[in-house]
């Protein structure tokens, strides 16, 4: 039991070094990360009613083993590190005008050289892939000094370090108010939500650096500024990319963050899209679960919501089905609806109102009229 | 010149100043946790240190935070020896002060 526990949240560390090894060998295996993704949204489509409760021995106790998991997340960040070198190779290579050979290395044949079609898919893989990193970068958001840090380092390769601070010291207090920009409020879509949630998140967690440093009298133009401190670790990522291609590297390096930070946005809308919350705790109805099972192992249990925001400092692995609101699928197969705002718009509107009528307190209700979904 | 090689010890014992009230905290857990499984009416909200409902001082000990106070409580609260139990990990018997009486929700 202590294996499958563990071993099933291994899905995206595998795959993150499939993806790279595709890059690495090119030519269409270039596309690996892209055909991944599209193979997840299969099989969590097809698994879509399989929900699974958290796994518990006879005392209580979870099976995770909080040495591996956390070992495995702070591994990740060498493994993001590498998704992004190796495409600057392939950059750098395609910059340079190598010729496209089939060349062996250890008897295993590669692609030198990279056609404009090729280094697309290379490009897409490491922004898909590297949009993952939210999971990673989340969970050690919550635990221990360390971990903050490596969270930090990781959401740094997608230009999105403030996410950390905004996340623990926005988004958790501020959940399902207006006050948090990652609470989307209903009507509005996915695409407007992505721009407005990661800037009202950088806003945040620069306001916050200001009032920290204020209170010890010194300035926000300050080298210990962790807002400017979090953009300064993007810095290597955009020397890589800039020496590695010149304009296009950093063409390569905008539409890797820009991919990244819209599946992290993603998340954020499908976890609260349209709930509301006036003043009083955060309570399991204030999130959507998306916990079918290829979700639940693959994204490392991100979308049991309901129970992580009650009880932030709990293990991913410990978390629960908790009876909250429900989308009843999985994330891939919600982000596919959810990439077409009017699609998404009716298939909302009969959760929105199961919750406005099952969960909403009388005064969330009354602020839920006063929006048109 | 042993101490070294000696095991620190699988829990520490957490007292509450001005009450007999007491507990044990594991290795590794928060207090604010181990208050609240021990039956503490503890206050808290969001248990990610984040709004300062957990915050309490600490008379007596040694405790590791799990993240910058200094985002939530003043320089000089932190300065009296303010913590937030939820993001404190006892490295030794402590003694600490809290309001308990203060676990009402407020605001959003
Ligand atoms: S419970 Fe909110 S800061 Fe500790």
């Amino acid at each position: 039991m202590k294996f499958y526990v563990n071993a099933r949240y291994l899905i995206v560390p595998f795959m993150s070094l499939i993806a790279i090894v595709g890059i690495l060998f090119g030519g269409s295996f270039a596309w690996v990360g892209v055909g991944l993704f599209a193979l997840n949204t299969l099989i969590d489509t097809l698994t879509k009613n399989i929900h699974l409760a958290a796994d518990f021995d006879d005392s209580g106790e979870s099976y995770g083993i909080k040495k591996l998991q956390y070992s495995v997340m702070f591994l990740m960040l060498p493994v993001f590190i590498a998704l992004q070198v190796v495409l600057a190779y392939r950059i750098f290579q395609y910059n340079a005008d190598a010729p496209i050979v089939i060349n062996s290395f250890l008897g295993l044949s590669y692609q030198a050289g990279i056609s404009g079609f090729n280094l697309i898919g290379a490009t897409v893989s490491s922004g898909l892939w590297a949009g993952l990193g939210i999971i990673y970068g989340h969970e050690l958001s919550h635990n221990k000094k360390e971990g903050f840090l490596v969270s930090r380092l990781i959401m740094a390769l997608s230009g999105a370090a403030h996410f950390t601070y905004a996340h623990v010291y926005n988004h958790h207090l501020d959940l399902g108010h207006e006050d948090d920009p990652a609470t989307a409020p209903r009507g509005r879509n996915i695409y407007t939500h992505a721009w407005l949630s990661h800037m009202g998140q950088s806003r945040f967690s620069y306001i916050l650096e200001q009032q920290r440093l204020r209170k010890r009298g010194s300035s926000a133009l300050n080298i210990d500024n962790r807002w400017i401190l979090g953009y300064l670790y993007s810095l290597p990522s955009i020397v890589l990319f800039v020496w590695a291609g010149g304009g296009v590297g950093v063409a390569a390096l905008f539409s890797v963050w820009v991919i990244a930070n819209f599946l992290l946005e993603a998340l954020n809308f499908m976890g609260h899209y349209g709930l509301i919350r006036k003043d009083g705790p955060v309570e399991h109805r204030h999130s959507w679960d998306n916990d079918s099972v290829f979700t639940s192992w693959f994204f490392i249990e991100i979308g049991r919501q309901c129970d992580h925001h009650v009880r932030g400092e709990t293990y991913f692995w410990e978390l629960d089905d908790v009876e909250g609101p429900n989308y009843g699928i999985g994330y891939f197969s919600l982000f596919v609806i959810t990439l077409i705002p009017p699609l998404f718009r009716v298939y909302v509107q009969k959760h929105l109102e199961n919750w406005d009528e099952k969960y909403a307190s009388a005064e969330e209700k009354l602020i839920a009229q006063k929006f048109a979904y | 010149m042993l101490n070294f090689f000696r095991r620190s010890p699988a829990n520490f014992a957490v007292n509450l100043a001005e009450s007999d009230i007491s507990f044990n905290v594991e290795r590794g857990d928060s207090l604010l946790s181990s208050a609240l499984g021990a039956g503490v009416p503890w206050p808290f909200k969001c248990k990610v240190g984040s709004c300062g409902k957990c915050k309490c001082r600490l008379v007596d000990g040694k405790i590791k935070p799990q993240l910058d106070f200094g985002y939530v409580l003043d320089i000089s609260e932190i300065k009296q020896g303010y913590i937030l139990a939820c993001q404190s990990v006892p490295k030794s018997d402590i003694t600490v002060s809290v309001n308990l009486n203060e676990n009402e929700m407020d605001g959003k």
